[in-house]
C-alpha cells in the first residue's frame, strides 16, 4: 500500500489502511513490547508532557493503545482463537484513530524519556514513530506535518528551500562574511549538510559549520542534490519521504565519492541518517555518518582545531536524538571541556536529560505550541538550577523551540548553537 | 474418579500442558514474526547493550529512583515474596522431588515461608490498591490486568490456607486455583515474566548498537 | 460518577470470579469432604493422643504405673477428683515446660476454656449483635443522610494518595483477619452446626493458617495507618462540643475540623486496639519468646501459659472491641452517608459534603474547589489535601 491511497475518504480516516499499517509495521521486536507493558504507569513519571499536566492521557503507554489493539486482535499469537471465544480486544474504530491523533503527534517528541524509566525497557518512542505511519494511512496526519513532508518532497526542503534559494543563499553568506563556503564540488572526501532551520532562520551556524570545517582542512562541500538533512518524512510518518530524502543525501554523497556525511545540528535528521536510512534504503551506506559534534570532537582529538578559552557560565542541553537515542552524548563533553572552563551540568543531563518539548515534529505543529510551552517549564527551572548564563544546544530543531518558547515564558537566559559558541573560539578566528 | 483424584490426575497434566505449550508457542510464535535487519553501521555491540539492558532495567536508573521508588520496593517485595513462595515453600519442594524432577533443594524454614508470604502479600495487595486509585493505572488497566492479580491473590491465598496441609478439600482449592492460574497464563500479561526479557533486549540491542543504553 | 462506577466495576470484575470459584469449589467439595474419612489429618505438628483404656476395665498391674492421687482408700473418689480439677501437683510423670509440674488437669487452663466460652463469646457475640441491630434500626428510621442542599458540582481534594493506600491496606487486612478470627472465636458454635465437622475442620484450619499468616503484616498496616493518620486527629475543645450534641446523629450539625470527635475516636480505638492485638498477636504467635518474656517481667508465677491465656482473651476482647466500632465505621463510610466514600475512593468530598460535615475544615479549603473531578484526584493524589 503507498500513501498516495492515503488519502482521507469522505466517510472520515480510513480505518482499514490504518489497521493493514498497524499490522505491517508490526514486527517480532514491537510484539515483544506490545505484550511485555505490563500497565505499571512508570512511564508517566518521565514523560514532560504528563510531567507538566498530570492528565493521565499523556502516560506513554497509552499512546500505544491503539497499535496494541491491532496487534492483538490480527496478529498476535492465539489472535485467532481469541477472536473466536470473543476475547480479542474490538476492532480498532474511527473514533480512536481521531482520539489518538493528538497523543501520537502533539504528545509525543519520540525523546525516548519513558524507555529509560520502563521495567521492560520499552522503545516506545520508537512505536509512536511506527503509528505514525498508520495515521498517515487512515488519513490523520497533521497538515503542518504534512505539507513540511510533501515540501520536501516537491521543493527539496520542509521549508520550502530550493536548491536555487541554497545556492543564492550560500553565495550570500560567503560574501557577507567572508568564509569560502563550498558548494557542488565535483569530488570531495566529506558532504556537509544542513538544516532548512539553520538556513532559513540561524544563517550564522552555517557559516560557523564552514569555518570549522575549513580550519580541521579537510576537503569538503555542500551539494545541491543533496543538502537537506532533516527528513519530515519519518517525523510524519510518511513513509515514500523518508526514502526519498535518503536517496537524495546517499545519491549527493556516492556521486562525490564521499566517505564522510556530516549532518548538521539536528538531532532527528541525525538518527533519520545514521540510524534509519541503511535500513530504509535496503542497504548499508557506503559512507560514515558523522554528527557535526562528532566530528568537532574528533579534530580536537586529534589536535587540528585550536580553541581559545571561555570564561562564561554555561550549560548543555542534550538534543535526544543525538545524546539518550544517538550514542554521542560524550563528544559534545569532549568539545565544551576544550573550550568553556565554566561548564555546567544540568540536574538530569546527558542520556537522561529532559527534551526541550519540540522535537519529533512537534515544533512544527501550531496546534502543539501552547502545550509544548508549558512542557519548557521543566528546562528553565533545571537551567536556572545551574545559574548558567547561557543555555547551549547541538540541534537547531531545540533551539528553534527553545527560543520560541522562551518568548512565550518570559524568560530571559541566552539560548546558544554549540557549533557558533566553537566556531567563534578558534584561535584564528 | 473423585474429584481431588481428578484435579491431581488429568487436570493437572491438562494445565502443565497448556501452561508449557502455550507459553513457549507464545514466544516462538512472536519470535517467528520477525523484524527488518538493521543495517546501520554499529558503535558497539548490539548483544551487549541487550545483556546490559536486561540487567540495568531490573533497577531504576538514569535518576529516576525517586520517582519510581513506589513501584519498585513494592514491586520487589511482590516479586520476590512470591519467588521464595513458588520455589522454597516446603510443601512446593516436596512435591517437585516426588513428582516432577525426582530431586529438590533445601525449602525455607516456616519463619521464612511466613516472612515471605508477608511480603508477597502486601505487594500484591499494596500494587492492586495502586492501579484501583492512581489515575494513570486506572487509565491504563484492562480487564486482563484485574483477572491476572485476582488470580495470583486467589493462588497465594488458598496455599497459605492450606499450609497446616492436613485437609485435602484445602488442597484440593489450592490446586484448582493453580491449575486456572496456568491455564489462563500462555493467553495474558502474566506472559510478562517471559517477555520481559525479549522486551528489555531488543531495547539494549538496538541501542547498544548506538552505544548507549537508555 | 462514572468513575466510581469504574473503580467499583473493576473490583466486581475481580470479586466475580473469586466469588463464583469458592461457590463452586465449595459445591463440589461437600460431598467428597463428607465421605472422605482419610482426607482429614493430624497436622505434621500435632502431639497424637493414645486412646486410654475404657473405664472398669480391669488394670493390667504387670504394665501400668501406681493410681495417681494415691488413692489408697483413705480419701474419697470426689474428693480426689476435686483435686485434679484445682490442679493439686501429686505424683504423675507430666514433664511440661510451661505448666505447674505433676498436674493432671491445668486448672488455669480449664478457668480459661469457660472464660472465653461463658464470657467472651457469650456476651462479645451480643455486643456484635447489637451494634448490628441498633444500625439496623437506625437505618430503618433515619434512611441514608444524604447531603442537605445536594451536591454542588464542586469537590474538594480530601484524603492523599498515601492516606488511602494506607486507609484500604488496614480495611483489606481488618476484613480478612476479622472474618478469619470470628470464625475461630464462633466457628463452634454457629458454623459447626451448620456445615458438619468436614467441613467446619477445614474452614477452621484454613482460618487459623490465614490468620497467623496476615496477622504480622497488620502490625506493620496499623503503625503505618497511625503515622499517617495522626496529623488532625488530637482532640480539641470543639470535639466535647459535637460529643455533647450527639455529632448530629439526631438533627443539627455541630462544628468540626479535619476530623469530628467522632473519627478522631475511631482513630484512637483502632491505634489502641490495634496496639493490643499485635501485642497479644505476637506472643501467640511466638510462644516461646512470650513465655520467656512473661516470666522475665512478671515473676515465676507468671507461667508462660498463664501469659498466653491472658494474651488470647485480651486479643479476643480487643478484637470485638475493634469490630464493633469498626462496623459503625463501615455502615456510616458506605450505606449510612452520601458523599462520604468517594473521599476515600477518588480522594476529593462534594463542597456540600464538607460543609454539612467538617465546616472549618471547608473554611480552609473551599478556595481548593474545582469542577474538574480528574484535577481533584490529581491534587489530591500529590497529598495538597
Amino acid at each position: 500500500m503507498t500513501d498516495s491511497a492515503s488519502a482521507k475518504t469522505s466517510d472520515g480516516p480510513n480505518v482499514q489502511a490504518a489497521i493493514d499499517k498497524f499490522i505491517a509495521v508490526t514486527g517480532s521486536q514491537v510484539a515483544a513490547y506490545l505484550d511485555a507493558c505490563i500497565h505499571c504507569g512508570q512511564c508517566a513519571q518521565a514523560c514532560h508532557f504528563h510531567e507538566v499536566t498530570h492528565d493521565p492521557k499523556y502516560v506513554p503507554a497509552n499512546k500505544l493503545v491503539p497499535i496494541t489493539k491491532v496487534y492483538k486482535r490480527h496478529k498476535a499469537p492465539f489472535a485467532a482463537l481469541k477472536r473466536a471465544i470473543g476475547l480479542a480486544p474490538a476492532e480498532l474504530t474511527a473514533d480512536d484513530l481521531t482520539e489518538w491523533q493528538e497523543l501520537l503527534y502533539d504528545s509525543c517528541t519520540m525523546c525516548g524519556r519513558c524507555t529509560v524509566v520502563c521495567p521492560m525497557g520499552i522503545d516506545i518512542a520508537s512505536i509512536v514513530g511506527l503509528s505514525r505511519q498508520a495515521m498517515v494511512a487512515a488519513g490523520l496526519g497533521p497538515a503542518d506535518l504534512m505539507e513540511a513532508a510533501e515540501n520536501a518532497r516537491t521543493k527539496g526542503s520542509p521549508l520550502g528551500m530550493t536548491a536555487q534559494v541554497l545556492s543564492d543563499r550560500i553565495e550570500w553568506l560567503a560574501d557577507d562574511f567572508e568564509v569560502e563556503i563550498p558548494l557542488d564540488k565535483k569530488k570531495a572526501d566529506v558532504l556537509v549538510t544542513l538544516s532548512s532551520i539553520e538556513m532559513m532562520k540561524y544563517p550564522d551556524s552555517v557559516v560557523a559549520m564552514a569555518r570549522l570545517m575549513n580550519a580541521s582542512g579537510v576537503d569538503w562541500t555542500f551539494s545541491s542534490h543533496g543538502y537537506e538533512a532533516t527528513n519530515f518524512g519519518i517525523l510524519s510518518g510518511k513513509s515514500d519521504v523518508a526514502k526519498i530524502m535518503i536517496e537524495r543525501l546517499t545519491g549527493a554523497a556516492e556521486e562525490l565519492g564521499a566517505k564522510t556525511v556530516i549532518i548538521p545540528e539536528c538531532g532527528h535528521a541525525y538518527g533519520a541518517m545514521r540510524w534509519s536510512a541503511a535500513g530504509i534504503l535496503g542497504r548499508p551506506l557506503p559512507f560514515e555518518v558523522l554528527h557535526i559534534t562528532e566530528f568537532v570532537a574528533q579534530q580536537i582529538k586529534a589536535g587540528k582545531l585550536k580553541l581559545k578559552k571561555m570564561g562564561d557560565a554555561i550549560t548543555y542541553h542534550d538534543p535526544c536524538q543525538v545524546s539518550r537515542r544517538g550514542g554521542a552524548a560524550e563528544d559534545a563533553r569532549t568539545i565544551l571541556n576544550a573550550f568553556a572552563s565554566d561548564f555546567r551540568e544540568m540536574e538530569p543531563t546527558g542520556n537522561n536529560n529532559w527534551c526541550c518539548g519540540g522535537g519529533g515534529g512537534v515544533q512544527a505543529m501550531a496546534s502543539a505550541s501552547d502545550l509544548r510551552h508549558k512542557v519548557f517549564r521543566i528546562k528553565t527551572e533545571q537551567v536556572d538550577k545551574t545559574g548558567a548564563q547561557s543555555l547551549v544546544s547541538a540541534c537547531a530543531n531545540c533551539r528553534l523551540t527553545m527560543d520560541e518558547s522562551k518568548v512565550a515564558l518570559d524568560w530571559h537566559t541566552d539560548i546558544k548553537s554549540l557549533v557558533e559558541l566553537v566556531a567563534d573560539q578558534l584561535e584564528d578566528a | 474418579m473423585t474429584l481431588l483424584q481428578f484435579v491431581q490426575g488429568p487436570l493437572w497434566y491438562f494445565a502443565s500442558a497448556v501452561f508449557v505449550l502455550g507459553v513457549l508457542w507464545r514466544l516462538i510464535a512472536m519470535v517467528m514474526i520477525g523484524k527488518p535487519r538493521d543495517l546501520s553501521a554499529a558503535r558497539t555491540s548490539s548483544f551487549g547493550g541487550g545483556i546490559k539492558a536486561i540487567l540495568l532495567h531490573s533497577v531504576p536508573h538514569g535518576g529516576n529512583l525517586a520517582r519510581t521508588i513506589y513501584h519498585f520496593l513494592v514491586g520487589y517485595a511482590f516479586h520476590i515474596g512470591l519467588f521464595v513462595l513458588v520455589l522454597f515453600a516446603a510443601p512446593h519442594v516436596r512435591f517437585i522431588e516426588e513428582r516432577l524432577l525426582g530431586w529438590a533443594w533445601t525449602p525455607v524454614p516456616g519463619w521464612g515461608f511466613a516472612l515471605a508470604a508477608q511480603f508477597a502479600f502486601a505487594g500484591l495487595i499494596l500494587l492492586y490498591i495502586r492501579r484501583l486509585t492512581d489515575p494513570v493505572m486506572r487509565k491504563l488497566s484492562d480487564w486482563d490486568d484485574h483477572i491476572g492479580t485476582w488470580l495470583v491473590f486467589l493462588v497465594m491465598l488458598t496455599g497459605c490456607l492450606a499450609l497446616q496441609e492436613s485437609h485435602d478439600g484445602l488442597r484440593l482449592i489450592h490446586l484448582l486455583s493453580v491449575e486456572a492460574l496456568m491455564i489462563y497464563f500462555p493467553f495474558s500479561r502474566l506472559m510478562h515474566a517471559f517477555t520481559f526479557a525479549f522486551s528489555r533486549y531488543n531495547t539494549g540491542a538496538t541501542y547498544g548498537r548506538r552505544g548507549v543504553t537508555p | 460518577m462514572v468513575d466510581v462506577r469504574r473503580s467499583v466495576s473493576g473490583l466486581a470484575r475481580g470479586l466475580a470470579p473469586i466469588a463464583l470459584f469458592l461457590m463452586l469449589a465449595l459445591q463440589i467439595l461437600a460431598p467428597s469432604l463428607a465421605e472422605a474419612q482419610s482426607s482429614v489429618r493430624a497436622p505434621g505438628n500435632a502431639v497424637v493422643n493414645a486412646v486410654p483404656p475404657p473405664m472398669g476395665s480391669a488394670p493390667d498391674t504387670a504394665t501400668q504405673g501406681t493410681p495417681p492421687g494415691d488413692a489408697l482408700g483413705n480419701s474419697s473418689d470426689s474428693e480426689s477428683w476435686r483435686k485434679i480439677r484445682q490442679g493439686v501437683p501429686g505424683h504423675v510423670n507430666n514433664t511440661d515446660a510451661y505448666g505447674s509440674r505433676g498436674a493432671l488437669i491445668e486448672s488455669s487452663g480449664e478457668n480459661w476454656r469457660l472464660w472465653r466460652n461463658d464470657y467472651v463469646v457469650r456476651y462479645g457475640g451480643m455486643v456484635l449483635l447489637g451494634v448490628l441491630t441498633i444500625l439496623a434500626v437506625f437505618f430503618a428510621i433515619r434512611g441514608r443522610m444524604r447531603i442537605s442542599g445536594g451536591r454542588t458540582g464542586k469537590v474538594i481534594p480530601r484524603f492523599s494518595l498515601v492516606e488511602r493506600i494506607t486507609h484500604w491496606f488496614v480495611a483489606i487486612l481488618f476484613v480478612f483477619l476479622g472474618t478469619s478470627g470470628l470464625i475461630i472465636l464462633f466457628g463452634k458454635l454457629l458454623l459447626l452446626p451448620l456445615i458438619g465437622p468436614k467441613a467446619f475442620g477445614l474452614f477452621a484450619s484454613a482460618s487459623l493458617e490465614g490468620h497467623n499468616l496476615f496477622g504480622p503484616i497488620f502490625a506493620v498496616a496499623i503503625l503505618a495507618l497511625f503515622f499517617v493518620f495522626v496529623r488532625g486527629n488530637g482532640y480539641k475543645f470543639i470535639d466535647l462540643v459535637w460529643a455533647i450534641k450527639g455529632g448530629g446523629f439526631f438533627g443539627g450539625h455541630p462544628s468540626s475540623g479535619r476530623y469530628n470527635f467522632g473519627e478522631k475516636s475511631w482513630f484512637w480505638w483502632a491505634t489502641i486496639c490495634g496496639i493490643a492485638l499485635t501485642l497479644t498477636g505476637f506472643a501467640m504467635l511466638l510462644p516461646e519468646i512470650a513465655a520467656s518474656v512473661s516470666t522475665a517481667l512478671v515473676g515465676p508465677e507468671m507461667t508462660g501459659r498463664l501469659f498466653l491465656q491472658f494474651a488470647h482473651l485480651v486479643h479476643a476482647v480487643a478484637a470485638i472491641a475493634f469490630i464493633a466500632f469498626g462496623i459503625g465505621h463501615i455502615y456510616l463510610g458506605t450505606v449510612g452517608m452520601e458523599g462520604a466514600l468517594e473521599g476515600m475512593t477518588r480522594g476529593y468530598v462534594d463542597e456540600n459534603w464538607a460543609k454539612e460535615h467538617h465546616d472549618l475544615w471547608y473554611e480552609e479549603h473551599k478556595a481548593h474547589a474545582v469542577t474538574d473531578t480528574v484535577k481533584a484526584e490529581t491534587e489530591a493524589a500529590a497529598g495538597h489535601v
